[in-house]
C-alpha cells in the first residue's frame, strides 16, 4: 500500500468482478488512455493484487500507488 | 425434446414436418442423432491400403460436429432449471459457439463468447452475425500455467464474479458430462449402425474430448477390442478446436481410459492432408479433419474392417487459414 496519486483521468469499476476480468477490463480501458493518462482501477479480488501489477510491469504502463479501503483496492496506473 | 421456449406465430399451411419428405419445422430438427446421422464417406486416395471412412460433421444445420454438443448442454441445463432467466457464456475456439449462437437465437437467449488466439476471423464474424457478444481473449491474459486456458478462465470469471450473480449460466463444454453424453448417445451409436458393428478402429481429435471420450465409450462396450485413436495438434498449432496438452490443461471430462493409442501431428502434414482431401476426394473440410485422415494413413494397420475417422466441419470457415499456409492458391487474380 503506497501513497495515492494524482486525480486520474478515467476510473474503472471492477468491484466484484473475478480475476482475470478485472486485468481484462484494464488493458480495454488502457486503450482508450492517451500516453501519460492515469488510470483507477478498484477492484476486491484479492487476486488483482498480484494480476494489476505484473499487467502493468508486463505492458510497460507505471504503477503509481495501491490503495486499500473496506476491502476495495484501488490500483494508479500511468499509460 | 425440449426445444423452445418461444412460441412463433407459424400460418396455417397443412404442411406438418415430414422427415422423408425432408420438409422440418425448425432447423434444429436437423441436427444429427441415430435417427438422422451425418454421413460416412469412405475415403479413395489418400489412406491406401487402410479401409476408412469419414463421418461428415458438417452435414449438422450450423455447420459442425458441436451442433450435438450444444444441443445437449443447453437441454440439460434446461431440465436443471439453470437457464431460466439466464444468458449465456462458454468458452470456444467458435464452432460451439456458433451452435449455441444459434440455438440461443432461436430462444432469445443472449450469449457471450470468450475466444482464444488463433481463431479465424471468419467464425467471429459468424459469431456477430448470429448476435453473440464475442470477447477475443489474449494469450497472455492470465499469469498461469497454461496460457491458452486465458478464454476459459475469463468465461468463468464472467459466469462466477459476484457483480454478475445470477445473470450468466456457463455450459462449460470442457466439464459438463453432457458433452460426453451427446457422443455417446448420438455419434457412437451412428457409427456403430452405419459401419453395421464392423468399425475396427476410431481416429477423433483432442480438443473439449466430448468426442473421443463418448465415442470411445460407447464402441469400447460394444467390443473392447475396437481401437480408439486420438490426434494431439502441436504446440502453437493452427488447427481451431484441436488442443496440444503441452500449453492447455486436459478436460476433466477427458477418459484416458478408453484411448488406446495417441498420435502428433503438425500443421505442416495437416494442411497438406486437408489439400489433398479437397483435391483427390471432393471433401471440403476444415484443417483438423485434415490432421485426423493424416492420423489414419499413418495407423500400423491390418485392419479387418473399417477405420472411422470424424470430419469435424467444413472448410467455408477457413479460407483465411488455407490462404495463409498456402499462398500460392491465395494468390488475387490481375
Amino acid at each position: 500500500v503506497s501513497s495515492p496519486s494524482p486525480t486520474p483521468d478515467l476510473e474503472l469499476d471492477c468491484t466484484g468482478l473475478l480475476c482475470p476480468l478485472p486485468v481484462y477490463r484494464t488493458r480495454q480501458a488502457m486503450r482508450r488512455l492517451a500516453p501519460g493518462g492515469v488510470l483507477r482501477v478498484a477492484c476486491t479480488d484479492p487476486g488483482s493484487l498480484a494480476d494489476v501489477p505484473a499487467f502493468a510491469r508486463e505492458q510497460g504502463y507505471t504503477l503509481l500507488g495501491v490503495t486499500e479501503r473496506s476491502g476495495v483496492f484501488a490500483f494508479d496506473l500511468r499509460k | 425434446m425440449s426445444h423452445s421456449t418461444t412460441t412463433p406465430t407459424v400460418a396455417e399451411d397443412a404442411l406438418t414436418a415430414d422427415a422423408a419428405r425432408r420438409r422440418y419445422d425448425d432447423v434444429r430438427a436437423l441436427i444429427a442423432d441415430v435417427h438422422n446421422p451425418t454421413p460416412l464417406v469412405r475415403l479413395n486416395r489418400v489412406t491406401p491400403g487402410t479401409p476408412a471412412f469419414l463421418k461428415l460433421e458438417w452435414f449438422n444445420p450450423f455447420g459442425s460436429i458441436k451442433d450435438r454438443t450444444a444441443r445437449y448442454l443447453l437441454d440439460g441445463m434446461r431440465a436443471r432449471g439453470e437457464l431460466t432467466g439466464r444468458e449465456l457464456v462458454e468458452a470456444t475456439s467458435g464452432n460451439t459457439g456458433i451452435a449455441l449462437a444459434a440455438l440461443a437465437a432461436l430462444e432469445g437467449r443472449a450469449l457471450t463468447v470468450t475466444i482464444p488466439s488463433g481463431v479465424p476471423a471468419e467464425k467471429l464474424v459468424l459469431l456477430r452475425m448470429l448476435g453473440a457478444q464475442v470477447l477475443p481473449t489474449p494469450d497472455d491474459l492470465c499469469p498461469v500455467d497454461h496460457p491458452r486456458d486465458g478464454a476459459i478462465a475469463l468465461a468463468r470469471a464472467i459466469a462466477d464474479s459476484p457483480a454478475h450473480r445470477g445473470r450468466y449460466a456457463m455450459p462449460n463444454q470442457y466439464a459438463n458430462p453432457d458433452n460426453v453424453r451427446a457422443h455417446y448417445e448420438t455419434t457412437g451409436p451412428e457409427i456403430w449402425e452405419q459401419t453395421e458393428g464392423r468399425v475396427r478402429a476410431f481416429v477423433a481429435g483432442f480438443g473439449t474430448c466430448g468426442t473421443i471420450t463418448g465415442v470411445g465409450r460407447f464402441l469400447k462396450e460394444r467390443d473392447a477390442t475396437i481401437r480408439i485413436v486420438a490426434v494431439e495438434p502441436q504446440p502453437g498449432h493452427r488447427l481451431p478446436g484441436m488442443k496440444s496438452f503441452a500449453e492447455a490443461s486436459p478436460p476433466a471430462i477427458l477418459d484416458r481410459s478408453v484411448i488406446d493409442e495417441v498420435i502428433r501431428v503438425d500443421d505442416d502434414p495437416a494442411y497438406a492432408m486437408t489439400r489433398r482431401l479437397y483435391r483427390e476426394e471432393g471433401l471440403i473440410v476444415g484443417p483438423s479433419t485434415g490432421a485426423i485422415v493424416e492420423a489414419i494413413a499413418r495407423l500400423d494397420t491390418r485392419e479387418s474392417g473399417p477405420v472411422v475417422g470424424i470430419s469435424p466441419d467444413g472448410g467455408q470457415k477457413y479460407a483465411s487459414f488455407f490462404a495463409a499456409h498456402f499462398p500460392e492458391d491465395a494468390e488475387a487474380t490481375p
